[in-house]
């Protein structure tokens, strides 16, 4: 299957190092304390954050920082298919934990010792990069619930299939049988949080599309701050007065 | 220092030390961290200067307690000595149960689970659970303690400090105006009205839920609307 044309587009239309079109809202779940919605594309997902609140499970409390906790489910209509089980699976258990590790990172735990932050994502559109997109919606919704952050997370994956990289890899050419590679990184400081690749590529392409990846991430970063930007903005208007 | 009042994002650097040459204090406030050489902010928010102290301002859902704040609470549990408050916090808070007005060994407040009270945050630090009390400093209690009756609602923290700030609120003023009410504002998020009957409750509760985005001149006319609809 030829991924990118003989005049150089892809299947989309796209060429090779463009990105698809992101789009963001915050605040979509009026009970969750931060929330916010991420589209790169067809796909689509919903991040939720609720707390920090008290742990739930007293064995678990960890008594010099917060627990953070993700969930990463699949809407039973978000692939093309019916999907019967979005979540206890195995590729959904990896996300979640994927997930948690990145955000972790960012997120100042020692700020609130004893205390328990929920993440919970949920995929409505999956057309490739869910766990990217997803990043990037768990980071806004943290940042709108005002949870402490040393920096934004923003994230983007990249491919290479018929010896081009490829940027922002959508569900077909992810099917393609080439590597796909997520980057998550804090754009102000410029450090890796995430680095996954599967499938196999040969060693002297990999900084390529890795270089490409974080580009991606760093584009992405750029559109979630104007968002945030806007969103703190209409907020702050108010808070003046005293 | 200079554009104070700007509004920062998690990751800003809002300034770096070694451009500060002089020899002055400058007090971190909530909202920002100090990263080696550099300030940078932690949390969405408009970044506010006064005097010596710094720190950003941001309007969240979830309460974080700081001591002297005034708060609305949910008891959850009594143990031997003190309450546990739910404060929308991330951990609860602790009230002790002779830390009401007229409180004594002999009678002490029977306070169920699924009480509200209104306290005061005597201590807060990240390590401890916050301390609260019914009494002022100096031990009277000055409008704390138990809130019977009435109606409670969530309302986000920035929100809540608008209600308390200066100068008064414009749509509390205008609601002050035409109705009579009693109304106790926690800077956790929480608002408590009461008033004598369920239809002024509903329209005070209504108009303050509905303002958080709106100008002085919007808010007078949304109180407006919903008086006219009353009628």
């Amino acid at each position: 299957m030829e991924f990118v044309g003989p005049e150089g587009l892809r299947l989309d239309g796209r060429r090779p190092l463009e990105m698809r079109q992101l789009h963001a809202e915050l605040g979509v779940v009026e009970n969750a304390n931060g929330s916010a919605m991420f589209e790169m594309g067809n796909t689509k997902v919903i991040a939720a954050v609720y707390g920090p609140h008290e742990v739930h499970n007293r064995s678990q409390q960890l008594w010099d920082r917060a627990l953070v906790r993700c969930e990463y489910s699949m809407a039973a209509f978000s692939t093309g298919d019916r999907r019967r089980k979005g979540k206890g699976n195995r590729r959904s258990t990896e996300i979640s934990l994927v997930i948690r590790q990145t955000l972790e990172a960012a997120i100042l735990t020692n700020l609130m010792p004893k205390s328990q932050i929920d993440i919970y994502v949920q995929v409505l559109q999956a057309d490739g990069g869910t766990r990217s997109a997803c990043i990037n919606a768990a980071a806004l919704a943290l940042a709108e619930a005002g949870i402490p952050m040393r920096d934004l997370v923003a994230s983007c994956a990249a491919g290479y299939l018929n010896g081009t990289p490829l940027l922002d890899l959508n569900y077909v050419e992810d099917s393609g049988g080439g590597p796909d590679v997520t980057v998550a990184l804090f754009p102000k400081v410029d450090k890796v949080s995430l680095l996954q690749m599967d499938s196999k590529m040969p060693l002297e392409h990999f900084e390529n599309v890795f270089q490409l990846a974080a580009e991606g991430a760093k584009a992405a970063a750029r559109y979630m701050r104007e968002v945030l930007m806007e969103n703190t903005q209409n907020l702050a208007r108010l808070v003046t007065a005293t | 220092e200079e554009g104070a009042s700007r509004i920062v994002l998690p990751g800003d650097v809002v300034f770096g030390l070694a451009a500060q040459a002089q020899n002055k204090v400058l007090r971190l406030g909530s909202g920002l961290s100090q990263d080696a050489d550099r300030v940078v902010a932690i949390k969405a928010g408009r970044l506010n200067h006064a005097k010596s102290k710094l720190w950003v301002e941001g309007s969240q859902k979830r309460y974080i307690p700081s001591a002297e704040d005034s708060v609305i609470g949910i008891v959850i549990d009594r143990r031997a000595e003190e309450f546990l408050v739910d404060l929308n916090a991330p951990v609860l808070g602790l009230l002790p149960i002779l830390s009401f007005e007229g409180a004594t060994r002999k009678n002490i407040p029977n306070l169920k689970e699924g009480a509200v009270v209104y306290g005061r945050v005597v201590k807060a630090h990240r390590d401890i659970s916050p301390a609260l009390s019914c009494l002022d400093a100096s031990g009277k209690g000055s409008g704390y303690g138990p809130l019977k009756e009435g109606y409670l609602f969530e309302c986000s923290t920035g929100l809540a400090r608008s209600l308390l700030g200066t100068p008064t609120y414009p749509v509390l003023e205008a609601l002050g105006k035409s109705l009579a009410f009693e109304i106790a504002v926690g800077v956790n998020g929480r608002v408590w009205v009461k008033s004598d009957a369920p239809a002024t409750t509903v329209l005070v509760s209504n108009a303050i839920i509905n303002s958080e985005c709106l100008s002085a001149a919007q808010q007078h006319i949304l109180v407006q609307k919903l008086l006219q609809a009353a009628k």
